[in-house]
């Protein structure tokens, strides 16, 4: 089942124009990362499938449509900052929620248990820091069993702390089997917790599929040696290297994913380099990104 | 319905403001025309000041007073009841959560209409029991001739409090939309009505504004008994009838509701 479908989305805000046809289809259990710079448009995709913005043209679909203009009540979600009653403390907020969704009975205890934040229930949300106010808002997605989460930028303006705490509590969630959407421009925190992502730049979809399959299965290898422009002559005239990009302290290179580290160091070993240091790992998406995001 | 209101009275009974708005009005309007025995010799023809309290002007004056009290206690508390959760986000934070925006605003109406009932409860009960201490020998018949001031008092609740949503929901900012409320109510629509009279047309249109038209559910009683009426040439009565001014206050109320309601469901929030 297709949770959310999305079809030619434009929305302009005066001349910017902040989607431009955007296509997009989330599958049921999927942790969906939208990938983007700043001002690319996730905010507002966010903002347009959530009913708070009006777009201009285009059209989407949540749960197949099964539950009409009610499909908000199976979702959780946070747009940009945690939005809550001031003068009201931490369970009257989630009372809020818990009546908006329609739901029966909810653990509140139990909820803000799961953030961290049971010792101050009684306290009013405007004498929370950003941190806790974020992790309230997390709590309040989780009322009603949703099925999709929607997070936009959660760990933004936290302190390191404050970022570790919520990824935590995002990685349990992720493992709770709900389908999750997150809208980051932090690719760490996508890599760690999404299967699949979506790259949108200037409001249009660059690319979109499993994280496994954005990430080319290249394989990027550090390798110094004393002598390093002999080093890189050497190198240059391997076909299974693909790519060399200097670095201050080492020679970065693409190499074919079937080369394995010992076949390289023995290579190097043959033709008389000693290897200094010699590092292999896997393309990260922030590479990926710039990539994609740079021609786009 | 009942969903909806619970709703927003969760809101409204933790937010202090709209508490102390409400006991003001609570306790004001039983108690400010008690004031009325300070002053014993009232100008001819009134008959002296025991006519602030008996049947049947007891509806009038105490009519009078609550229409500004309505105007000042109730009418803000619904443009705050809008324009706080514009502040706190929480408009946009209840839409994403799952309440529809035509279930946010029917929220909203709904609460206004369940204040204006139970106001207007109050207001009959206070007008009988003033009403039966201070009228010699009444009988049920005194005590509900003008009784249609009832009706009336929850269109000028009604009216007020629609005006007060309007406000919020079209400008959207806490400042702009109370003040705005307030200049419009005291100053702006006396202006357009003198103005309308004097340079473009005089006639008796001109008394279908809005804030003048709920006036005139409930005006001065004075009015009523001295033709002394301010120096200046009106072709007309100076007063609305009843009926005139119920069906425009209820025309009124649904142009600001209309307006109000398109606005919330077709602007990006």
């Amino acid at each position: 089942m297709a949770v959310l479908e999305v079809v030619n989305l434009s929305k302009s805000y005066g001349r910017i124009k902040a989607l431009d046809q955007l296509n997009l289809t989330i599958e049921a259990g999927n942790l969906y990362g939208i990938l983007g710079p700043n001002g690319s448009g996730k905010t507002t995709t966010l903002g347009v499938i959530l009913d708070i913005l009006k777009p201009d043209s285009g059209s989407y679909t949540w749960f197949d449509n099964q539950y009409g203009d009610k499909a908000r009540i199976k979702i959780g979600s946070i747009l940009e900052t945690p939005n809550f009653y001031p003068y009201m403390n931490a369970k009257q907020n989630l009372e809020i929620v818990r009546q908006i969704k329609q739901v029966d009975e909810v653990n509140f205890d139990e909820l803000l248990e799961l953030v961290n934040l049971a010792h101050r229930k009684r306290s009013r949300f405007r004498t929370y820091s950003l941190g806790m106010k974020q992790r309230l808002a997390i709590a309040a997605t989780l009322i009603g069993e949703p099925e999709v989460l929607i997070f936009d930028e959660p760990t933004n303006g936290l302190d390191p702390q404050g970022i570790a705490e919520v990824r935590s509590i995002l990685t349990r969630i992720a493992g709770m089997g709900k389908s999750v959407i997150m809208a980051s421009h932090i690719l760490d925190e996508v890599e760690k917790i999404c299967s699949h992502v979506a790259i949108i730049k200037k409001g249009r979809l660059l690319a979109t599929g499993p994280v496994g399959a954005i990430l080319s299965s290249d394989i990027t290898v550090e390798v110094a040696a004393d002598d390093m422009e002999r080093l890189q002559i050497l190198l240059e005239s391997k076909s299974f290297v693909n790519k060399i990009t200097k670095e201050k302290k080492w020679l970065e290179c693409l190499v074919d994913q079937e080369v394995n580290v010992s076949e390289f160091s023995s290579m190097l070993f043959r033709e008389g380099v000693t290897p200094t240091h010699l590092v292999a790992r896997k393309r990260r998406l922030e590479e990926e990104f710039l990539e994609i995001t740079k021609n786009g | 319905m009942m969903r909806l209101i619970k709703l927003e009275y969760t809101k409204f009974k933790n937010h202090s403001l709209m508490l102390i708005l409400s006991m003001l009005y609570v306790v004001f309007f039983p108690s400010i025309i008690f004031y009325g025995k300070e002053f014993n010799d009232l100008p001819d023809p009134l008959p002296g000041n025991i006519i602030f309290y008996k049947f049947p002007s007891v509806w009038d004056y105490q009519g009078y007073i609550g229409s500004w009290l309505v105007f000042f206690f109730l009418g803000l508390i619904a443009v705050f009841s809008v324009v706080n959760e514009v502040r706190y986000k929480t408009f946009r934070q209840n839409i994403i959560a799952g309440l529809t925006r035509k279930e946010y605003f029917l929220a909203k109406f709904y609460s206004i209409t369940a204040i204006s009932v139970l106001v207007t409860i109050y207001y009959a009960v206070v007008c009988l029991l003033i009403g039966m201490f201070h009228t010699k020998g009444w009988t049920i018949s005194d005590a509900f001739n003008n009784s249609w001031a009832i009706p009336r008092y929850f269109l000028i609740s009604m009216g007020y409090m629609t005006f007060g949503l309007f406000c919020g929901f079209l400008i959207r900012r806490s400042g702009l939309s109370i003040l705005f409320y307030l200049i419009y109510g005291l100053a702006i629509d006396v202006a357009i009505k003198w103005l309308a009279n004097s340079y473009v047309i005089s006639h008796g249109a001109v008394r279908f504004t809005p804030m003048n038209t709920m006036e005139d559910l409930m005006p001065l009683p004075f009015y009523r008994f001295v033709d002394l009426i301010p120096d200046i040439d009106f072709n007309f009565e100076f007063l609305l009838t009843y009926w005139e001014a119920s069906l425009g206050t209820i025309a009124w109320c649904a142009l600001f509701v209309y307006i109000a309601y398109r606005s919330f469901t077709t602007r990006d929030l």
